[in-house]
């Protein structure tokens, strides 16, 4: 059996012939990018065997082999994650509370004794809220008494080694096998995150009484060990209505822990999103608000009045970095900001301030924006040929936009940001035409998330994202999905709440649309 | 108005790489008023347009918004002209059955190939969306289809694709059809490892794609 050697990594691995380099690296639990999926169309599995590049999807080992990966190893430390968000104020009032009667202690959740511990522990009682996103997690311990937030940490989501994007996940899980690997990959990350906390916030875990799992439909799904396989085919149904309870053994908390799992909207609007809606009392507010989480889904909510509307959109894997030729996740190295000046110089911001090895999300959509703003990219998305900028200049005989020597936007790559952007804002017209509303009614734009956390207003009115109405009324709310979940945890009153809420959500399949496709189309240009 | 033909079947395919639908089916009645023939207007003008806003879409220049603008400028033009094709000159057409594979309802760049197609003069049936693979196999045999082509946009659907294939081997009738298959997560990869017959990537090569499987 030839040997396959990770030098980065010094990990090493005997393998049958002809297995692939991605499988030996999934093996070994070492993270390459595959947005494909290993179909060998995206190029990002990038690996260095002597001086030659393969992509390891594509490479079987058939020998001894020494390989050299993307050096990935700081990526949890320098990737751009945020874990705190706007929130309401709310009355502390957890699920979990505890009594001591002289010589135990009670443990209730609600009205019912959940177990008790000897001596008097009352002073010790801790939850924890979790943002499963597709590509990151979230983790914070609250103390339930002082309802303060005591630390928190993110790290890639570990299922994404397995399969990146939320279909590809899904399909992955499809059977018994796959769905227990990506359930127990989870929870091990979730203990090995809760041990490491715990000790940084000198507690014991046994003093953690609640988790609140907040995420995307699918990802909760799996957290949970049900099978995601309907939430892949039409007609999209969620297998699980949120609202419950779970019990929390495989977690490394009090033996009687439990998880709670705030109410999910639809097969593709999550209890993140309900999260967002509490954290921004969308249902309370007078004003009419539009609440959008830009990520590889768009999801997005439409409040007037208080009553809400919910769809998503499927915007692809551009807005991380994917699908772009120089497209990476915002970690170092990426050009996170770009502006041009009046005088027609240029300037960019890299994230940790190294040299520019590629461009993020972020940057994606300035470098479009401005060039968009300079009619350098004409209304139709095409490089236009009448004004020109220091940095456009020809690469094979095609127009190519230079932000550094080495880093660049091609053509095909604001077509892939045309889709994206054209998803989003085909999902706000088909929302505003759906609750009869005008743009210029709208009074507000919360942008949610960790990515939308790094856009900025004019890019997003630059690539017509957003329309025009919406100027000077986008606000960046952050991560709502975790904010939101911690209101969960120290306020019981809002289980309740939201379930009512999220039953009388209106929500819009686009699918279902007649006119969709017309308005995707007419969304697409700038 | 001292305009040869040839000049006007270039104006024709302008008109259509132009976008401009008024001016295509002007144009169209022009070359009706003039007694060309309509089967070759067509040919020799509106369709070397769309042929050449396909070429422009591959380049990067043109994008879907323009690509179904051409494709409205050409209809125009079609309209007007059809009434007038000569019986014997309308060549039989090879058919196509297209439509977007069970469990996936996202059909708009099937939509997209499906107008290139027809453009292209292939008889193009539309089985819509959400469509088991099992109808794939009826209808194409009911229609006597050259080829059957099979869209998704869903990784999560495209294991059906594969069971078209293998309801057409468990008929016997593999050999009958060319399968062809796209769509974002679709690649040549996985068109070969199930055994399709042909893949694409975008609208324009699909034309190619489905020229060189029925031979023409």
């Amino acid at each position: 059996m030839p040997e396959i050697i990770f030098a980065n990594e010094q990990k090493t691995l005997s393998v049958t012939n002809g297995t692939t380099v991605l499988e030996a690296a999934r093996q070994l639990g070492i993270v390459l990018e595959t947005p494909c999926n290993g179909m060998g169309t995206c190029g990002k599995c990038k690996i260095k065997i002597g001086s030659d590049y393969f992509l390891a999807c594509q490479k079987n080992i058939t020998e001894n082999i020494t390989v050299f990966t993307e050096n990935k190893e700081n990526e949890n430390k320098t990737l751009q994650i945020l874990s705190g968000g706007q929130s309401c104020s709310c009355q502390l009032k957890p699920f979990i509370s505890k009594q001591f009667d002289g010589e135990k202690t009670v443990v209730y959740g609600g009205n019912s004794a959940l177990g008790t511990e000897s001596g008097d522990t009352s002073k010790s009682c801790y939850g924890i809220t979790v943002d499963i996103g597709t590509t990151t997690l979230v983790v914070a311990i609250i103390n339930l008494s002082s309802g303060k937030e005591i630390v928190s940490e993110s790290r890639l989501n570990p299922q994404s080694t397995y399969a990146q994007d939320v279909l590809s996940r899904i399909h992955f899980a499809s059977n018994h096998e796959g769905l227990n690997v990506l359930q127990n990959v989870l929870i091990d990350a979730l203990n090995e995150m809760i041990g490491t906390l715990s000790e940084k916030a000198k507690i014991s875990t046994k003093n953690i009484y609640e988790i609140v799992y907040s995420g995307n439909t699918a990802m909760l799904h799996l957290a949970c060990g049900i099978d995601p396989k309907p939430l892949g085919q039409y007609p999209y149904l969620s297998q699980i209505h949120g609202g419950e309870y779970f019990t929390a053994l495989k977690l490394n908390i009090s033996p009687f822990g439990v998880i709670y799992l705030p109410p999910i909207i639809s097969a593709f609007v999550g209890a993140d999103i309900t999260s967002g809606i509490l954290a921004s009392q969308l249902y309370e507010q007078k004003e009419t608000i539009l609440f959008i989480d830009i990520g590889t889904n768009g999801e997005m909510v439409l409040a007037k009045n208080g009553a809400l509307a919910a769809t998503s959109t499927a915007a692809g894997p551009a807005f991380e970095g994917m699908n772009i030729t120089c497209g990476m996740r915002a970690g170092n190295g990426a050009v996170e900001r770009f502006c041009i000046n009046n005088d027609g110089s240029i300037d960019y911001q890299v994230i940790g301030g190294t040299r520019a090895t590629g461009i993020c999300g972020s940057g994606l959509l300035d470098i479009t924006g401005e060039l968009v703003r300079q009619g350098i990219i004409g209304k139709s998305g095409r490089f236009t040929s009448q004004k020109t900028i220091d940095g456009l200049r020809e690469k094979d005989g095609k127009k190519v936009f230079f932000v550094t020597d080495d880093v660049y936007l091609t053509q095909n790559d604001v077509r892939q940001i045309q889709l994206a952007k054209g998803a989003v804002r085909s999902g706000i017209e088909s929302l505003l035409m759906k609750m009869n509303l005008k743009k210029e009614e709208v009074n507000r734009i919360e942008i949610a998330g960790s990515f939308g956390y790094h856009l900025n207003e004019k890019s997003l009115l630059s690539i017509g994202l957003l329309p025009p109405e919406f100027e000077g009324k986008v606000t960046f709310v952050g991560n709502t999905a975790q904010s939101g979940g911690t209101a969960f945890l120290l306020n019981v009153d809002f289980r309740t709440k939201m379930l009512n809420v999220a039953s009388e959500i209106q929500k819009i399949e686009l699918a279902n649309n007649e006119n969709f496709e017309k308005i995707f189309v007419a969304s697409l240009g700038f | 108005m001292g305009k040869t033909k040839d000049e006007l079947y270039s104006e024709m395919s302008d008109a259509v790489v132009n976008m401009e639908e008024e001016l295509s089916a002007q144009l169209s009645n022009e070359a009706v008023e003039s007694g060309y023939d309509a089967f070759e207007a067509i040919d020799l003008g509106l369709a070397k347009g769309m042929e050449q806003a396909g070429r422009l879409f591959d380049d990067g220049e043109y994008f879907v918004p323009e690509l179904l603008m051409c494709a409205d400028a050409l209809n125009a033009g079609v309209e007007i002209l059809k009434p007038y094709i000569k019986t014997e000159r309308q060549e039989k057409k090879h058919k196509i059955v297209i439509g977007v594979i069970a469990g996936d309802t996202h059909d708009i760049g099937k939509n997209l190939v499906k107008l290139m197609l027809s453009s292209a003069g292939f008889d193009v049936i539309d089985l819509g969306r959400d469509v088991p693979p099992s109808v794939f196999v009826e209808r194409a045999v009911q229609e006597n289809a050259k080829i059957i082509m099979i869209s998704s946009l869903m990784t999560t659907t495209m294991d059906g694709m594969a069971d078209v294939i293998n309801i057409l081997n468990e008929k016997g009738i593999r050999n009958e059809f060319k399968v062809a298959i796209g769509g974002g997560p679709v690649s040549r990869r996985f068109a070969d490892q199930i055994g399709a017959d042909g893949y694409s990537s975008n609208a324009n090569q699909a034309i190619k794609m489905a020229n060189e499987l029925v031979g023409r």
